[in-house]
């Protein structure tokens, strides 16, 4: 069994996170649009640098960069962003009706060993 | 340390060497392995309990099964069990702490790992330190739809 587009997805959205200046980035835009320059600016780090984070967030779907516009202003995509929630969610139920089974299990085991 | 992108605390009120024990044992995963609505049966169950070990369960439903292959990262009796998934690159860890008072405190800690860095000596030495990930996605998307 091989991974799905989903998980190659969530795949990347994640490995897109795991780098601070990229969350920095993401959280930025989560306050509107902004220009690859705009979003350089903070930065001690080359353009070239900064453009490399943005390709990684666009290739992970998390951003998107305008075609038409002169500056190409860079904007959330907030898709991705749901289907890295929704795999936390859906991690969260499958663990937390396993130690439900699980605590009842072991109270069972315990009620035998103390008659 | 906050590389994880997902993270599940849980008490239960058992020594920390019977919570090991349902952890590790076929004949007690077989119990609530589940998934909820799915049963695993104990003839599907492979489990080397030891690092590079395999870890098979086959999770039986209405809608048809599931299989998890999982390689063991690391297995440290009776406080600490890891694996990795290879096909999706989920690296999970589960944390068994003694609370003293008879209830032992499970953390469960979830993380994708990229593609290159699922070979067992890639792995060392890896972090991809996902600050508090859960609560910032939280945070963040709210303010995304407008």
């Amino acid at each position: 069994m091989g991974p799905t587009l989903e998980d190659q997805q969530l795949d990347a959205v994640f490995t897109a996170l795991g780098d601070r200046t990229r969350r920095d980035i993401v959280a930025r835009l989560s306050r509107g649009e902004a220009t690859v320059s705009e979003l350089a600016e903070p930065y001690a780090m080359s353009m070239q640098a900064v453009s490399q984070h943005i390709r990684v967030l666009e290739r992970s779907g998390l951003i998107s960069q305008g075609r038409h516009r002169q500056t190409r202003p860079c904007r959330l995509e907030p898709a991705a962003l749901e289907a890295a929630l929704s795999w936390i969610a859906e991690s969260r139920r499958t663990w937390s009706d396993r130690m439900d089974r699980l605590e009842a299990r072991l109270a069972q085991l315990q009620e035998g060993e103390t008659p | 340390m906050n590389d994880d992108e997902f993270r599940y605390r849980r008490v239960l009120r058992a020594p920390r060497e019977l919570v090991w024990r349902c952890l590790t044992e076929p004949a007690e995963l077989a119990h609530f392995w589940g998934p909820a609505g799915m049963t695993t049966p104990l003839d599907g169950i492979v489990l080397e309990l030891h690092e590079g070990g395999r870890f098979e369960t086959r999770m039986l439903g209405e809608h048809g099964d599931h299989r998890m292959v999982a390689t063991f990262t690391e297995v440290v009796p009776p406080e600490r069990l890891a694996w990795v998934e290879p096909a999706t690159g989920m690296h999970t860890t589960s944390t068994l702490d003694d609370l003293g008072d008879g209830t032992t405190a499970v953390v469960i800690r979830q993380r994708h790992v990229p593609e290159a860095m699922r070979r067992p000596e890639a792995r060392a030495g890896f972090l991809t330190s996902l600050d508090k990930l859960e609560e910032y996605l939280a945070h963040l998307t709210p303010g995304d739809r407008s």
